[in-house]
């Protein structure tokens, strides 16, 4: 397999991965808040895939991955376009100093 | 190690996001200067250099140096996914700040991981939003960018050590961090839950270790680069 491809595949399956078999016990700063009783000052935010949960899929394990999935393209896309603005950017600033 | 919204008092939470932003600025102004110094030592050296719509060596350097930063920012998004059991009752999950500083450098580093944790924050709640600049300086720049100088000061004789002592401190400062950010919020007494938190994360500092050195070894193959 392509190695460019596979450096691509790793991380979709580790999502994929994570989704059937990641801890769903509560994570240490979790721990802390509920033995130190402030948990209850937890604020839910409200987003699109709070939890990562999908709407309207109810199988946890799919749920869990689309998700992750999504988070994975979201990053991509925020990249691509910060690679754009720091392209054109870079080129105004070299052509300004000639 | 994610705060959520409500842990925090608001003028701290805020006067961090401010700062958090600002970093970000500079971060990205580091990386944009770099390549333009790289653009004029391509143009300095190449004799017809077209700066417009055709792409020459710039154009395709930066896109593959980019290209990297996402790979890199992929894999800390999913492995972050991924909570192992950790002691009675707790999950950890990599940080992934020395993985990422190692890979594409200290300013990159805090790019990736910020960005990692604003689409945590925006779209999945991992994370509030108001309690995103602590969750960047706690992760981004304590557990990324400072932790680069500490695989440096220590990566000279052997790698692995390097890598041991970024994530050592990273995990480790991070958490101190939150702990302090707690406290001053009035969430909790510091010196009461002090001994809790730092014992509860010297485990995750030899798990992060353990993933990083795996996953360094695992990206550089895949990318077709040296392990040392």
């Amino acid at each position: 397999m392509n190695k460019k491809k596979l450096a691509f595949i790793i991380p979709i399956f580790t999502v994929f991965l994570a989704s059937l078999f990641a801890s769903k016990l509560p994570d240490t700063l979790e721990t802390i808040a509920i033995n130190y009783e402030f948990i209850n000052k937890a604020k839910e935010t409200s987003s699109p895939f709070s939890g990562y949960c999908f709407p309207f899929v109810e199988n946890h394990y799919a749920s869990t991955f689309l998700t992750g999935i999504i988070g994975l393209a979201l990053l991509y896309v925020l990249f691509k376009i910060t690679t754009k603005i720091v392209k054109s950017l870079a080129k105004l600033i070299y052509e300004e100093s000639k | 190690m994610h705060i959520p919204d409500g842990f925090l008092n608001n003028n701290l939470a805020g006067g961090l996001l401010a700062g958090a932003l600002g970093m970000i600025g500079y971060c990205l102004n580091k990386i944009l200067k770099s390549i333009t110094v790289a653009v004029g030592t391509i143009a300095g050296s190449v004799s017809e250099v077209n700066l417009g719509s055709q792409s020459f060596g710039f154009s395709e350097n930066t896109s593959k140096y980019f290209q990297r930063l996402t790979l890199v920012a992929l894999w800390v998004f999913a492995f972050q996914m991924f909570n192992i059991p950790v002691k009675s009752a707790t999950s950890a999950h990599l940080i992934g700040g020395v993985f990422a500083a190692i890979l594409a450098g200290p300013f990159a580093g805090f790019i990736i991981m910020s960005f990692v944790l604003i689409i945590q924050s925006l779209f999945f709640s991992d994370g509030g939003v108001l309690a995103l600049g602590a969750n960047i300086l706690n992760m981004a720049f304590i557990g990324s960018f400072l932790s680069y100088y500490v695989y440096k000061a220590f990566s000279n004789k052997s790698q692995h050590f390097g890598v041991f002592a970024a994530c050592f401190f990273s995990v480790m400062a991070a958490s101190l961090a939150c702990l302090i950010e707690l406290g001053l919020s009035g969430s909790i007494v510091f010196s009461t839950a002090f001994k809790n938190m730092m014992s509860l994360h010297f485990g995750v500092s030899c798990i992060e270790t353990l993933i990083t050195l795996a996953l360094l070894k695992v990206f550089r193959s895949v990318n077709g680069e040296s392990n040392e």
